[in-house]
């Protein structure tokens, strides 16, 4: 009997494309995305036999591609957000956007020769999401572990967080940001420009 | 040194427990502690901006020298030597977690790699599979459910809670080099210091380059720091395997605003 109930009640779903707020994630899908999206960045960014003008320009593609930059800049902005214009949102996440890439790709030498191993998938209590396992060896001691939080939209899927060493990158940044704007008259405009400033100022990579 | 270090946390703990009120009347779930607590917080940050400028003006300068004259081959080689020597503090606080497993990996990598390893300058036992893994007295009493703390930033040692200062503490005086060469005060204090003083030398050379950078590109550094620091302590010993504790179960489904989306 139970067995039937559940039976109609798959079927219905299905028929009436029913979804609820806590949608099945793709777990197999998920995982493989943030797979490619590492081996992206490793066999055609990192190990790629390019200029560093055409790995920072790649990354940056990569980078607007697997992540999900505003619904990141929206979490990150806090309770800032909902008394940012919307100006200034759009300003806040490109300057975000562009001091992360910056920041990321001069550190591309350092993950010469290593990769990710991916583990499972864990389940997460936020609509829509899940967090891919993985691990990074290194030269010593215990392997790094590195945790993707990625949101599926439909067939699609984006990266929304990533912790390393149980430090979520989003917490610490929204973390820094909202006290920068609460310790700071200028508010959320002095922040876009400080962004704007540590992009522009940041040393340049030797070729 | 290490009464006045007590004596300056438990003053801080003291002035830190008036209660202030908090100017926010909006709470925001992901915000720190810094709400609850301006005393601690003012105090935090100029002991920060002190810790910063003393690694900025010797730490760093040092270290930059240190990395100067030695090849990563010898600097691989002190790093062992340094880390065999506290393999007997692991191994003690693996029996006080009750992890006999590790205890025995411990010991028995003290013993291979002081003797075969010249004292831990190669690691011999990990190459018979016997892998580095390092504990301390503040992952014990993490294991023991002992409560974290609010943050610390304690002088020159920089990031810290209660719970971890007094681990470090503890880490200090049971150091088989303090321990060994307590019999002779005037020895033990000069062994001392250029112990400590090459432990901090080895560990900035070792991450100058990476806090350089989050420096960089932080608009505030000290809350940076203190938000990867207490992420990264979050899930320790008995408090990880509470799900509901850990960093990964904070909820990411806030309301999107509709017309942004």
């Amino acid at each position: 009997m139970r067995k039937y109930f559940f039976a109609v009640a798959a079927v219905l779903a299905v028929v009436f494309n029913i979804t609820s707020a806590r949608a099945e994630v793709n777990a197999q899908a998920a995982r493989k995305f943030v797979e490619d999206v590492t081996k992206d960045g490793i066999e055609n960014i990192i190990d790629a036999n390019v200029s560093q003008q055409e790995k920072d320009a790649r990354f940056a593609k990569l980078f607007n591609d697997a992540l999900d930059m505003k619904f990141i800049g929206q979490f990150v902005l806090g309770r800032y957000w909902r008394t940012a214009t919307p100006a200034q949102r759009e300003a806040f996440i490109n300057a975000y956007r562009e001091l992360n890439v910056k920041t990321w790709s001069k550190r591309f030498d350092e993950f010469k020769g290593r990769n990710f191993v991916f583990g499972g998938t864990t389940p997460s209590s936020s609509a829509n999401q899940i967090f891919v396992n993985s691990t990074v060896p290194m030269e010593q001691g215990e392997p790094a572990k590195v945790v993707w939080r990625v949101k599926q939209n439909g067939d699609s899927f984006k990266i929304v967080d990533i912790i390393i060493e149980n430090v979520s990158l989003a917490i610490t940044a929204r973390n820094e940001y909202t006290a920068y704007i609460k310790n700071n008259a200028g508010g959320v405009e002095a922040l876009i420009k400080d962004l704007q400033k540590k992009t522009t100022d940041a040393p340049k990579k030797k070729a | 040194m290490l009464k006045k270090l007590y004596l300056a946390v438990a003053l801080v703990l003291v002035m830190g427990s008036s209660p202030v009120r908090a100017e926010e009347t909006v709470p925001d779930k992901f915000a720190q502690q810094q709400d609850d607590n301006s005393m601690l917080e003012s105090y935090n940050r100029a002991m920060f901006s002190f810790n910063n400028h003393f690694n900025h003006y010797v730490l760093m300068p040092v270290s930059r020298a240190y990395r100067e004259i030695t090849t990563p081959f010898v600097r691989k080689r002190v790093r062992g030597l340094l880390s065999n020597l506290r393999e007997p503090l692991y191994a003690g606080n693996y029996v006080l977690q009750g992890n006999l497993k590790q205890t025995g990996i411990s010991l028995s990598r003290f013993v291979i790699n002081s003797t075969l390893g010249l004292f831990g300058m190669f690691d011999v036992a990990e190459a018979w599979g016997l892998k580095k893994d390092t504990t301390g007295f503040d992952d014990t009493f993490a294991e023991w459910c002992i409560p974290d703390g609010p943050y610390i930033v304690l002088p020159f040692l920089g990031s810290s809670t209660p719970r971890a200062a007094v681990g470090t503490s503890l880490g200090f005086i049971f150091d088989p080099v303090f321990w060994t060469t307590y019999h002779d005060a005037n020895v033990n204090s000069k062994i001392s210091y250029s112990y400590a003083a090459l432990q901090a030398i080895t560990l900035m050379e070792e991450n100058m380059d990476l806090l350089n950078d989050f420096e960089r590109n932080s608009v505030d550094f000290y809350e940076t720091v203190k938000s990867a620091y207490l992420q990264n302590r979050k899930n320790k010993g008995c408090f990880g395997k509470d799900m509901s504790s850990s960093v990964e179960s904070y909820d990411f489904d806030f309301d999107i605003d509709e017309e942004y989306e």
